[in-house]
Parts: C-alpha cells; structure tokens; sequence
C-alpha cells in the first residue's frame, strides 16, 4: 500500500479564473485593436494605452499588496505561517515580469508620443527600481537558508519594495515629470473617453487582474512544491540522472547484442 | 510593424512565454516530488546507489 503524496491542491475556481482571463484579454485586444475609435489627439497610438496602466496596475497595485500584505502577515507572530511567505514570493516573481511589461509598454508609447524610448524621469525611474528590488527578492530567496531565515529576510525584503510602490504612485504628483498624471479618470472621478473605450479600458483592468491571479495561482503551486521536495532536491535530481543512465545502458545493451543467425562478422 | 502591434505582441507573447514555464515548472516539480517519494512507497524503479556498476 502506497503512501499518499503530499501535493499542493488545484482548486478548480483556479481553472476558471485563468480561462475567464484568457477570453477577457481575447476580447480587450479585439476591441482595443478592432473596435475603438481612434483617439482624437493620440490616433491610434493611444490602443497602447489599453494595455500599458492595466498593466502597470497589476505591477503596482496587485502585486504590492499582496507581497506586501504577505510579508507583514509572515512577520506577526500570531500570523505566521510559511503560506504568507510563498505567497508574497509568487506575488513578487510575477510582479518582476508585470513590472517589465509596464517599462517596455511605456516605452514602446513613449517614443511616438515624447520622441525618447527612455529618459530619467522620477515615474520611469522609480518603476525600474522597482523591477530591480523584485529582481533582488528574487535572488536572495535563491540563497540557500533555512526555510524560516529565508522567510523572514524576503518579508523585510518585500517591505523595501513596498516603499518603492507610493514612490511611484505619486511621483508624478511630487515632481515635474515627463509622465502625465491621472487624464482617463480626474480626481473627481469623471470619465474623459467615449463609451466604447471606457468599457475597453475597464475590461483591459479585469482582464490583466485575472490573469495575475491565475499565474500567483499557479506560482504559487510551484512554490509549495519547491519546498515539498527541499532538501532532497539533489537526490532527487541524482535518482532522475541514473534512471536516465540506466534506460541508455539498457537501450546500448539492447543494440550491442549479436543479431540472431550468427551477427555481424 | 507600428508601436501598437508591438505592445501587443509582447504583451501576449510575455505572458504566454511565462505562462507555459510555470506549468512546466509545475510538472518537473510534482515529477521531482514523486521520484523523491518513491523510495519511501518502494514503487520506484531507478537503482539505489550501491546498485550502480
């Protein structure tokens, strides 16, 4: 009788949530591309902006909190549990490819729009160091350390990041910047767009959104697993390594043997 | 290509890319813990290490 394998579980809602994103960004990009009128004073280079804040919300916002969230979870006492841990990790490796999406998207509209593919403007800029203390946490939890350590070194980690996120939120506001601030929605929350591209807009946020939590999901699933197998990755990989070695000594046996009738001469 | 069809495309092509990597990722880990469980079960085929020649 076997024993039963200790595996993270895969919540079916989960399932639901990544196929609900995948037909929601189907549809953002058919009518972010296809249907929306071209803007007035952008042409069409304002379909970009479909994507690019939604994406940067996620970076930010989503990913902030839920890393940051996690973090100050693990690190109270009465709170602490290796799960707030893997979940801020998750939160901060997708966040890392999130954060690059949103340089490389506001690049890609900031050369037709401002003439430069980059320039050091405090938005920009604090969004690279973003990118770069993600790509830090990520490192220093690949530091070999024992689990509650290493937890505890990427909360504080994750808090450092946290710092970052109000930095460029409102660095836009703090600084003479390049970036514009907030024109879809003012501050008095009115709506400066058609109806076509608000709707547009509005399912481009649902959409990264869904998707964020499937690949957290899904990150997170990896997460549990890596620890699962801990320290015993080496044998595992070594085990892996001579089945490998014995299948081609089988497979070389196999091929040595004389043919039947007298074999080759 | 104009700047819009590149956001897009590496917009979609990121997350796709990433996408499949952590569900390989996934399967070489769920692999790895049964491997590591099987000496334990005694439902594992690979040779023990005194085994090999």
């Amino acid at each position: 009788m076997s024993t039963p394998v200790l595996r993270p579980s895969r919540p079916r809602w989960l399932d639901a949530v990544g196929a609900l994103g995948v037909v929601a960004l189907g549809l953002t990009v058919w009518l972010g591309l296809w249907v929306t009128p071209p803007d007035a004073v952008q042409g069409n280079l304002a379909r970009l902006l479909y994507i690019h804040p939604p994406i940067a919300t996620v970076a930010l916002y989503w990913v902030g909190i839920v890393a940051a969230g996690g973090s100050l979870l693990y690190l109270w006492p009465r709170t602490r549990s290796l799960f707030w841990d893997r979940l801020a990790a998750s939160a901060v490796e997708v966040g890392a490819v999130f954060a690059a999406l949103t340089l490389v998207t506001g690049s890609l509209w900031g050369r037709p729009a401002w003439g430069t593919w980059w320039t050091w403007d405090a938005r920009l800029t604090s969004t690279a160091l973003l990118l770069l203390l993600e790509i830090g946490y990520l490192a220093l939890r690949r530091v070999p350390a024992d689990p509650a350590v290493r937890a505890r070194r990427c909360a504080v980690a994750a808090l450092l990041i946290a710092v970052d996120i109000p930095l460029v939120h409102f660095s836009v506001d703090w600084w003479n910047t390049l970036h514009q601030g907030g024109t879809f929605i003012d501050p008095g929350f009115k709506i400066h767009a058609s109806a076509s591209m608000s709707w547009t807009f509005l399912l481009a946020f649902v959409a990264f959104s869904l998707i964020f939590v499937w690949l957290l999901g899904v990150r997170y699933q990896v997460e549990v697993l890596q620890d699962a197998v801990g320290d015993q990755e080496l044998e595992v990989s070594l085990a892996e390594r001579w089945s490998e070695d014995t299948e081609l000594v089988g497979a070389d046996l196999v091929g040595q043997a004389p043919a039947p009738g007298g074999g080759a001469p | 290509m104009s700047y819009v069809d590149a956001g897009y495309a590496v917009a979609l092509t990121t997350l796709l890319v990433y996408a499949v990597s952590l569900i390989l990722r996934r399967r070489r880990w769920e692999r790895a813990l049964r491997v590591s469980e099987a000496p334990a079960t005694g439902g594992h085929d690979a040779p023990a290490r005194g085994e090999r020649s």
